[in-house]
């Protein structure tokens, strides 16, 4: 699933799975730094989706019925 | 206006004077004035037949074991009645008999409708729960999981009233962007079942909002029976968007609850339940974000002090620390060496002065002094002997050009009327050249 279909809370579970592996100490140097760039790129697409809802209200009125 | 025929039928029309026949119209028109007196009736009769028109009438037929009558309602009247008839129940129409003269009908116009027999209805609604829960309609594993957070809501109610504002003000106040798309539905009276389904296969067709609410506040059993009828709870299984119901305080939980994927009661309550609050949202992800940073700190803090302890090995282990430790250990040996010849030498003094040969280097250094100036002495004397002072003093003297200073040496050094200062071995004298003999 790529970055733009993630949902906040998909987005919110691989943030919290990215943290608790950079906290777990098991990483490579490499993979931390890697783990990092992801965690902050999990971080942007939440904060992202809490800000994409639109405050509109939309009637969507019943269409004439035309029996 | 005919007066009716009062004879036989024969005597009416072999006569043909006392009794003028009706046209008939005003034979339609009579038998309508006759049937006036019959309104507001109740009638209670079972439905069969019941047909929609275009223009939102309904007709069908009102029968007992042995006898139907036409039944008509208008449009207006179908949206005010609390229910809409349904064939094979049985039912109180309350209404009036009316003739309707161009089609030369009778028809009974109802206006209201009610339950025969609530308890009938509940059977009956009984029966239907059960039907449905045969087919696992309500079971906890056939709900759909409400999205965490919606891009938007759709609000299927009353487009007027409490409720709508309630759901805005709790949404909002939750999430103050979040978008809601309002369906409005009829939720009492005949139409009611047809709007809300209706609406609900509008929503997902359109796909505007990830989440429905159908909300309503609260009523009687039969204002709610539209959220009891079988129209609407298809509907809501058939939805692939999660519905919260929301249909205020009642005594029954309807079908419609049973159904849907969350229950709630109040607007509020639904509102709570279908956004998350933004804040709460936020201050979890700056909570996350500082155990980010935290963690990407304290890594590089390790990894830096790894990097510092190596560093610190490599410096320990380098072969230039190794020659600078040999060195050191040599300067050592050179410094106890040192010491050890200064003890020997201060042991060959010791001993030394111990045999008096202290005293006689001094005594021998004296000596060598004493010569030295002796003969320093002699030396100083020749010394002054060269002086041209101690020359002057044995009668010699010097002859210099009075104007520059300049020692003469020889006559013609020397001319006629020069000023000359001669310098005796005590004092000066003044002169002027009298004559040259070069």
């Amino acid at each position: 699933m790529s970055d733009a279909e993630l949902t906040y809370e998909q987005a919110m579970g691989r943030l919290e799975e990215t943290l608790k592996r950079m906290e777990s100490d098991k990483l490579t140097l490499d993979e931390a730094v890697k783990a990092a760039e992801d965690a902050q790129r999990y971080f942007r697409i939440c904060v992202q989706r809490l800000e994409e809802a639109r405050k509109k209200i939309e009637v969507r009125a019943e269409p004439e019925t035309t029996e | 206006m005919p007066t009716p025929p009062s004879g036989g039928l024969a005597a009416g029309l072999s006569t043909g004077e006392e009794a003028k026949p009706y046209t008939v119209t005003e034979l339609a028109n009579e038998i309508r004035r006759e049937l006036r007196p019959l309104t507001a009736l109740l009638l209670k009769g079972e439905v069969s037949g019941m047909k929609q028109g275009s223009k939102g009438h309904y007709s069908f037929v009102i029968r007992d074991s042995q006898s139907l009558i036409n039944a008509f309602i208008y449009a207006d009247d179908a949206r005010r009645v609390t229910t809409l008839p349904e064939d094979g129940q049985v039912f109180i129409f309350r209404g009036r008999v009316d003739y309707w003269t161009q089609y030369g009908s009778l028809r009974f116009i109802v206006d209201q409708v009610e339950f025969d027999d609530v308890g009938k209805l509940r059977a009956r609604l009984e029966e239907l729960k059960r039907r449905l829960e045969s087919e696992g309609a309500f079971a906890p594993e056939r709900k759909r999981r409400l999205p965490f957070l919606p891009r938007s809501v759709a609000i299927l109610t009353s487009p007027t009233g409490a409720v709508i504002h309630d759901l805005q003000e709790t949404i909002w106040d939750r999430y103050p962007n979040m978008g809601i798309v309002v369906y409005p539905v009829q939720v009492q009276g005949a139409g009611a079942p047809m709007s809300v389904a209706r609406a609900l296969r509008r929503c997902n067709q359109e796909r505007l909002a990830d989440v429905i609410v159908l909300a309503r506040g609260g009523g009687s059993f039969e204002e709610m029976y539209a959220f009891n009828t079988e129209l609407v709870v298809r509907a809501i299984l058939d939805s692939r968007l999660p519905v919260v119901t929301a249909l205020g305080h009642t005594s029954d939980r309807t079908v419609a609850d049973l159904v849907g994927d969350a229950e709630c009661r109040t607007p509020t309550e639904a509102g709570a339940r279908v956004v998350p609050k933004k804040a709460d949202l936020l201050a979890g992800l700056h909570e996350r974000q500082r155990r980010m940073e935290r963690e990407i700190n304290r890594r590089f803090s390790r990894e830096a002090d790894r990097l510092n302890r190596a560093q610190a090995d490599i410096a320990r282990l380098s072969p230039i620390r190794q020659l600078e430790r040999r060195e050191l250990a040599v300067r050592d040996l050179q410094r106890r060496m040192h010491a050890a010849l200064n003890l020997r030498l201060s042991v060959a003094q010791a001993t030394l002065t111990a045999t008096g040969g202290r005293e006689r280097i001094q005594r021998l250094l004296a000596n060598r002094l004493a010569d030295q100036a002796r003969r320093l002495e002699g030396q100083r004397r020749r010394l002054v002997a060269l002086s041209p002072d101690s020359v002057l003093t044995r009668g010699y003297s010097i002859t210099r050009d009075a104007a520059t200073g300049a020692i003469l040496r020889s006559a013609a050094e020397a001319r006629v009327d020069q000023g000359i200062s001669i310098q005796l071995g005590s004092g000066k004298l003044a002169g002027r050249v009298e004559g040259v003999e070069a």
